[in-house]
């Protein structure tokens, strides 16, 4: 009894939104809309909360000497810096020059440097699966061998038909595979949907 | 002054002006369909156990030993809900797997409370982050270990995909048990292979299809595609599993017969029909 409460909200919501998308109704489209609005609220403030938290979790690790230092002070100053060029006097907020130049001088580059490892990362996570020894990843290694081969430059005929054959590997039997996963998501995800709506628990152990 | 009939009145007429001013969005045959669709899914197909499988999904079934064994060594262990969380802007399918995930986490947090292995949840969302609290309160209330509370946390990491990423790799200390449960994008292989790394045992899980193979190659226990939604209905009672097993093989017993009697009936002419059911 203890979750009734939100499980009725949860109930109410989903039948309100799933109601105003079958009926056209100038009242359920409001009520749907104030809706919306509220989730937005709550999310803008939860994402406050989670500024304050993770302020308040690296200023206390900075501050009693645990975890991270050099990273907590990281975070710290560069929140700080985004924050000063947000909101000091005068500023136009996300548009503001000054923060336009901390995302693409600064963080754009980061991400861009932490995502150009991925093939490093990929090859020792290859390494890593081939040492776990289990069938589907050498059944996947080996398709990707395959298509490794498929996709060589050699030139002249050969190549034509490797990329014929490449060209059939990727819209038949990989596609066929994505396709199948796609719908299996698909059902799997209303499934999930029905169960919040309906509220149903998460498995017992 | 206004009475109890003319509330009513006012009531029934306020319902059948708002019947008058509405119409249906898809047409009758396509709004029937969809609700029947609706119907069929909460009667019958949500039901929490799944019916058709039976497979240590994920090896979720290996959650308590792993746990007994990083209480042995003192270690702690660690759940990354994805990159997706709930309330980012990211697609509808995306946000429903981090809420696929909390099944699983309830899981694991049970087993880490059982064991008194403190748990590490991270999350890119303040509002899973919320959640994810919400499921250690419950796990630690539903073990009675309201003692062990304060040893597990859930933290948000801050915005942005990345950050669970560049924070797996720079992250101190090794967990025991590290799992991986949500919606995963370019920066998957980069979370899945840092948190792979110094664990010791690995349960990793996404729906993204362009992200099953990062799954598949760095996760001891995998959950690829619908099996991350599969994975927490399967974690059933021993009996329901019995159950399951049962099911899967009458309907393997089913399916061959069919097949061995309609071979029978095409390639000798042999009715099998007649012996099995006396027609």
């Amino acid at each position: 009894m203890r979750r009734s409460l939100p499980a009725t909200i949860v109930v109410l919501v989903g039948l309100l939104l799933l109601v105003n998308f079958v009926v056209i109704n100038p009242l359920l489209a409001g009520a749907a809309r104030e809706v919306l609005r509220l989730v937005v609220i709550v999310a803008a403030a939860a994402a406050l909360a989670g500024v304050v938290a993770l302020v308040l979790r690296h200023g206390t690790d900075l501050w009693q000497g645990r975890g991270d230092r050099l990273g907590s002070a990281f975070l710290l100053v560069g929140l700080g810096a985004m924050l000063m060029a947000g909101f000091y006097p005068g500023s136009t907020g996300a548009a503001d020059p000054a923060v336009r130049w901390l995302v693409a001088a600064l963080l754009a580059p980061i991400v861009a440097a932490l995502f150009a490892l991925l093939f490093l990362f990929t090859l020792a996570a290859m390494r890593r699966g081939a040492t776990l020894r289990s069938r589907q990843v050498t059944v996947m290694l080996a398709a990707a061998a395959v298509v490794v081969v498929l996709l060589l430059p050699l030139g002249g005929p050969i190549d034509q038909g490797l990329a014929s054959g490449a060209s059939w590997a990727l819209s038949v039997p990989i596609g066929g595979v994505f396709r199948g996963m796609l719908i299996g998501v698909a059902i799997a995800t209303a499934i999930q949907a029905a169960r919040i709506l309906l509220a149903v628990d998460g498995a017992d152990d | 002054m206004p009475d109890l009939g003319r509330l009513l009145g006012d009531l029934v007429a306020l319902l059948g002006e708002q019947v008058a001013a509405s119409s249906l969005r898809l047409g009758p045959v396509a709004s029937v369909v969809l609700l029947g669709v609706v119907l069929v899914l909460l009667s019958l197909v949500a039901r929490p156990p799944t019916r058709w499988t039976l497979r240590d999904v994920g090896r979720l079934a290996a959650v308590g030993r792993a746990m007994a064994l990083a209480a042995e060594s003192g270690g702690a262990a660690a759940f990354s809900l994805g990159t997706a969380g709930v309330a980012r802007a990211t697609s509808a399918l995306d946000r429903l797997q981090t809420l696929a995930a909390l099944p699983i986490l309830g899981i694991v947090a049970r087993a880490a409370a059982r064991s008194g292995v403190p748990l590490r949840v991270t999350t890119n969302d303040p509002v899973a982050q919320h959640m994810a609290d919400r499921v250690l309160d419950e796990a630690h209330h539903r073990t009675e270990t309201l003692e062990r509370r304060d040893r597990s946390s859930a933290e948000y990491l801050g915005d942005g995909r990345a950050t669970a990423a560049s924070a797996a790799m720079v992250r101190v200390g090794s967990p025991a048990a590290t799992f991986v449960a949500g919606s995963l994008a370019e920066e998957g292989i980069l979370l899945l292979d840092a948190s792979a790394r110094r664990s010791a045992s690995t349960s990793f899980g996404t729906a993204d299809a362009s992200q099953a193979t990062s799954v598949l190659l760095t996760g001891e226990g995998t959950m690829v595609g619908p099996e991350l939604f599969q994975a927490a209905s399967d974690l059933r009672g021993r009996s329901d599993r019995t159950g399951v097993t049962a099911a899967n093989r009458i309907v393997l017993a089913a399916a061959a017969t069919v097949v061995l009697g309609s071979l029978a009936a095409w390639l000798a002419g042999i009715d099998v029909s007649a012996a099995l059911v006396g027609s």
